[in-house]
């Protein structure tokens, strides 16, 4: 599953590429005929990468984005793209080759094999308008524009009266044998058709853990069968065979017991954190206000002394309990009885009813201690104002965007924008590289499984977003296909996402590179992603810090292709109009209509 | 018109890729298929529930009822278009059907299937022991050579493309291999993993633009004045289906054979005695032809096929009670079941390709379908197995080449490689 997501995303970086900034026009031409006829390709881009400081030779890659259709291999993408009869790809990257091969199947051949070995399929993507081929967003493009036509026309005879308007226009719909592909509903993978509910969320894990245990009981009932066979029919006891099933069923009978415990555990640390985070906010809005304000204060950009205290304080106290929770899960599954021991001596002697009020007066004491704060935070308002004031943001000068990415960003006014960034990884290659991956892959997974509506958390407008990590981990490279503008979209990020955007990119850095080419950006000074707290906290937050840093990675393209040109809104609504007007007559049906056609 | 080939996958995650690849394992395993229908056979009733026909009475009278069983079941696979084997009767069929006769007329599939067999054969030989791979270098270049006619004059660019060099033997490689992804899909169906559906949906749209490409040319050849639709939807049809089939059917009608080392020497044997005659001779050609047709029936390339059921109806599944088939819903026909049916079929399980089959001769071509929509090419797929099987009977005793691990490597449920070897020099 992810790794279909990841596949449907990919990047060519060719390395050493000799033949310079200027991409030809007949290539271009060529090579937006291509996608365009083989219809697979919903955006393509390309631009140069430069050079490493450190590498031996100077010359840029380049680097071919393509984001294509879900399932589809890179393999037999780059099958169909390469043997296409234009020979598009090979006039982009025959410069690579000295002599022209005799045979189009032997020079198809090696450009394949050569574009297979530049190929990096996206270590993490997140895909917003899902499920959805380019044909079908082109078809139901058209369907939204000939029903606005005709719901024009059609306006002055129902105007006013919603559920005839879109009954004539449904009627007019089903009239019309052009659109008797729309009939059927719009095509919905598991996640986001009948797997679309929590049921299915919670069914799949339990059913992975329920499997567990049956395996595990299974071969311990297993064992004991042969044992107790074994005995039946030899009438003997300590043999071999028995030996063995009888320590393959001890086996099963510990792990049984752990995974147990493990559950048990996990399902008390669960509920901690459901009290915690969700049933007390609920409860009593002062609990709520106080961790919407730790929150605050751990993402705030600015040093103040406010988010320095919490910072501190979630090391005094926050950071023991994340361990003697881990300790305590772990020790309790393979070591029970040490819990037991440990926790023993902690337990006040003396009935229960003595515990209950203990714990009671404990409760009362924290509930006073928050109480005194909060009153002496009302009676010294200076005090409050100098603990929370907020320095100037740190940015030691105005932010110069590279003309070349002004230029590309003008040439997208109206059309979907487009975002190439190359950072470095930080030092150790391999440290940044395995935390990158698993919070790439994770979100990947949660991208597929949960956010599959268009939206990555609160962030919306992405087509196509994917990171790679390519030079064998040393850069991290990342493009995004999305709406809006440049600032808009970070901002959603920002505000909608901060903890998985700051996880994707802490472990980066800019180190100085020379531009790929005369009027193209370089980095002059090393930079340093904003600083993070606690892995995800801070970091984007940082806004000023994140944006000037985002726009120092960025790198003009030298060619792009858009398959569709829609919104992620339009094809949302263009779809949605597909499913209301072949679907039964009803008010939700009538209203998605006239929100279509608005 | 479709809107989207590539359908996202609706079935919960990793279910497909179980399913698929038990469906796989099964085309694989064709004794375990055959043992399912055997117990079917014994509890039809038991089958009919789940709207499996397995009796070769239910098989025939499911086959026979084109318009209560539809053909329309294959069409969610047809990944390059619209064609014939997945048709309904009607003007369109009639019109296909009757370009596709004149066309089979045409050819002369024995005489190319014969003289590519002779002339790759001087090319394997040269190879001693060494292995190589029967289907790629040596079955689909018969059945190429044998079948691509089936476009006139028009043959050479159709393998090449529009602007390809019809000498680019690449080229044709590339045209094969797509159109073997576009029949694979036929096989496998709507069980594929999206991965497999894709390459086969791709490698659709790369063999309609070919044939677009060059659909001036096959007009021309054809000599008929249709429509574009009518000519490129005939022509695409026509190139995958015809050639990938046969040569995945020679590549288990070998395996098969391989695997009865008697009834192989016994071949051979014929072959040593008929000497240089062995293209001509009419008698041992027979013979032959019987031996294909019996190692098929061990090994058909179809052991499960499917119909759609339009509307309500039942089928006799030879038990007690009929199968109630709901419409909308599919029916599944176990031809593997028919074929070693012992009500109908003498000695069914024994090896015996000079059978009298009698008044049931139409079931020993089961593999090609029953009745009225029987593949109206399995003449010509037979003769070009013979003469693929003629040609290696004449060399050195064939034997899998196991010496970088398996010999034969499937791709989903058909054979994509088959390393083999002539085991010593004549």
């Amino acid at each position: 599953m992810v790794m279909m997501v990841r596949q449907q995303m990919i990047c060519i970086v060719a390395s050493d590429w000799p033949g310079g900034a200027d991409l030809p026009d007949p290539v271009s031409k060529s090579l937006t005929d291509l996608f365009a006829d083989v219809g697979v390709v919903h955006f393509a881009s390309i631009a140069l990468l430069p050079a490493m400081s450190d590498a031996q030779s100077q010359l840029p890659s380049l680097m071919l984005e393509l984001v294509t259709e879900e399932g589809l291999r890179p393999y037999d993408l780059l099958y169909r793209l390469v043997n296409h009869p234009s020979g598009a790809m090979w006039s982009l990257y025959g410069v690579y080759w000295r002599e022209q091969p005799p045979l189009a199947s032997q020079r198809n051949q090696e450009l394949l094999a050569q574009l297979m070995s530049w190929c990096h399929i996206a270590d993490g993507g997140f895909v917003g308008a899902r499920d959805r081929t380019v044909r079908q967003i082109e078809m139901e493009k058209r369907l939204l524009e000939q029903t606005r036509i005709e719901a024009r026309a059609l306006k002055a005879e129902h105007g006013k009266d919603r559920a005839s308007f879109a009954l004539a226009l449904a009627r007019w719909a089903f009239q019309n044998p052009s659109l008797e592909w729309a009939t059927e509903p719009a095509p919905r993978s598991f996640w986001r058709g009948r797997g679309a509910g929590a049921a299915a969320k919670v069914a799949y894990p339990s059913l992975i853990v329920g499997l567990w245990l049956a395996s595990l009981w299974l071969v311990g009932a297993l064992s004991r069968l042969v044992v107790r066979a074994d005995t039946w029919l030899f009438d003997r006891s300590n043999s071999v065979v028995q030996a063995v099933f009888h320590a393959i069923s001890e086996t099963s009978r510990y792990l049984l017991g752990a995974s147990g415990r493990f559950l048990l555990a996990f399902a008390v640390i669960a509920f901690t954190l459901w009290v915690f985070f969700v049933a007390l906010p609920a409860l009593f809005a002062s609990w709520r206000r106080w961790l919407d304000s730790l929150g605050r204060e751990l993402d705030r950009p600015t040093e103040t002394w406010s988010s320095l205290s919490t910072y501190v304080a979630v090391w005094l106290v926050g950071a023991p309990l994340v361990l003697a929770g881990i300790w305590y899960v772990v020790v309790y599954t393979f070591w029970p009885n040490v819990v037991e021991r440990t926790i023993r001596p902690w337990i006040p002697a003396g009935p229960g009813w003595k515990q209950l009020v203990i714990g009671a007066l404990v409760i009362l004491v924290l509930v006073g201690i928050g109480a005194l704060l909060s009153r002496l935070n009302r009676l010294l308002p200076k005090a409050n104002a100098w603990f929370f004031r907020p320095h100037e943001d740190d940015v030691d000068r105005a932010q110069q965007v590279h003309q070349s990415i002004e230029h590309c960003e003008a040439q997208l006014v109206r059309r979907t924008a487009h975002m190439i960034s190359l950072t470095d990884m930080r030092s150790p290659h391999w440290w940044s590289v395995w935390w990158t991956r698993v919070f790439l892959r994770l979100v990947t997974f949660l991208g597929s499984v949960l956010f599959t509506e268009g939206r990555l958390g609160e962030a919306p407008g992405i087509h196509f977003g994917h990171w790679h990590i390519i030079d064998n981990g040393r850069r991290y490279l990342f493009c995004s296909n999305y709406d809006g503008n440049f600032g808009g979209y970070l901002d959603d990020f920002i505000n909608g996402a901060s903890v998985g955007t700051t996880l994707f990119w802490r472990w980066t850095q800019l180190m100085p590179r020379a531009p790929a080419a005369d009027d193209q950006p370089g980095v002059a000074e090393p930079r340093a992603f904003p600083p993070t707290r606690f892995l995800a906290f801070r970091g984007v937050k940082s806004e000023l810090k994140f944006k000037s840093y985002a726009r120092d990675s960025m790198l003009p393209h030298l060619y792009r292709f858009d398959a569709c040109n829609s919104t992620i809104d339009e094809i949302d609504r263009a779809t949605a109009l597909r499913g209301a007007l072949f679907g039964e007559r009803n008010d939700s049906n009538d209203e998605q209509i006239m929100r279509a056609i608005e | 018109m479709k809107v989207s080939t590539g359908n996202p996958d609706a079935m919960p995650p990793g279910l497909r890729g179980l399913s698929y690849g038990v469906f796989c394992w099964l085309n694989r395993h064709i004794t375990v298929l055959r043992g399912i229908g055997a117990v079917l056979r014994l509890w039809p009733s038991l089958g009919g529930r789940f709207g499996l026909a397995a009796r070769a009475s239910a098989v025939k009278g499911v086959l026979t009822r084109p318009r209560s069983f539809s053909n329309r079941a294959h069409a969610p696979n047809l990944v390059a278009g619209d064609y014939l084997i997945a048709m309904d009767p009607g003007p369109v069929y009639d019109a296909d059907r009757a370009l596709l006769k004149t066309r089979l007329a045409a050819l002369n599939v024995q005489a190319g299937a014969d003289q590519e067999a002779q002339g790759r054969l001087v090319e394997l030989r040269q190879l001693g022991e060494k292995p190589f791979d029967l289907i790629d270098d040596y079955l689909m270049w018969i059945a190429f050579h044998a079948i691509q006619p089936v476009f006139g004059t028009a043959a050479s660019e159709v393998a090449a493309g529009a602007g390809g060099d019809v000498n680019d033997r690449g080229l044709q490689r590339q045209y094969l291999l797509e159109i073997r992804y576009v029949a694979g899909q036929l096989l496998s169906g709507s069980l594929a993993t999206l991965g497999i559906a894709r390459r086969a949906e791709v490698c659709g749209d790369s063999l309609r633009a070919r044939i677009k490409g060059v659909s001036g040319n096959i007009r021309k050849a054809w000599s008929v004045s249709s429509p574009s639709e009518f000519i490129e939807r005939n022509a695409v049809g026509l190139a995958w289906i015809s050639h990938p089939v046969t040569v995945q059917s020679g590549a288990l009608v070998v395996q098969e054979l391989l695997s009865r080392p008697k009834v192989y020497r016994t071949l051979r044997a014929m072959a040593a005695q008929t000497g240089d005659r062995v293209w001509e001779d009419e008698r041992f050609r027979d013979g032959v032809r019987d031996h294909v047709l019996e190692l098929m029936r061990f090994r058909p390339i179809f052991p499960l096929l499917a119909r759609d059921v339009p509307r309500d109806t039942e089928f006799e599944t030879g038990g007690r009670r009929n199968a109630q088939c709901p419409g909308g819903g599919k029916v599944a026909l176990l031809s593997i079941a028919a074929l070693f049916d012992p009500r109908v079929v003498s000695d069914s399980g024994r090896f015996c390709p000079h059978r009298n089959w009698g008044h049931e001769e139409g079931l020993r071509w089961l593999m090609f379908g029953y009745g009225h929509r029987q593949c109206p090419a399995k003449n010509h797929a037979v003769d070009i197995l013979t003469s693929a099987l003629i040609g290696l009977l004449t060399m050195p005793e064939l034997r899998l080449a196991r010496d970088d691990g398996r010999a034969i490597t499937y791709d989903g449920p058909l054979m994509s490689r088959m390393r083999v070897r002539f085991a010593e020099q004549a």
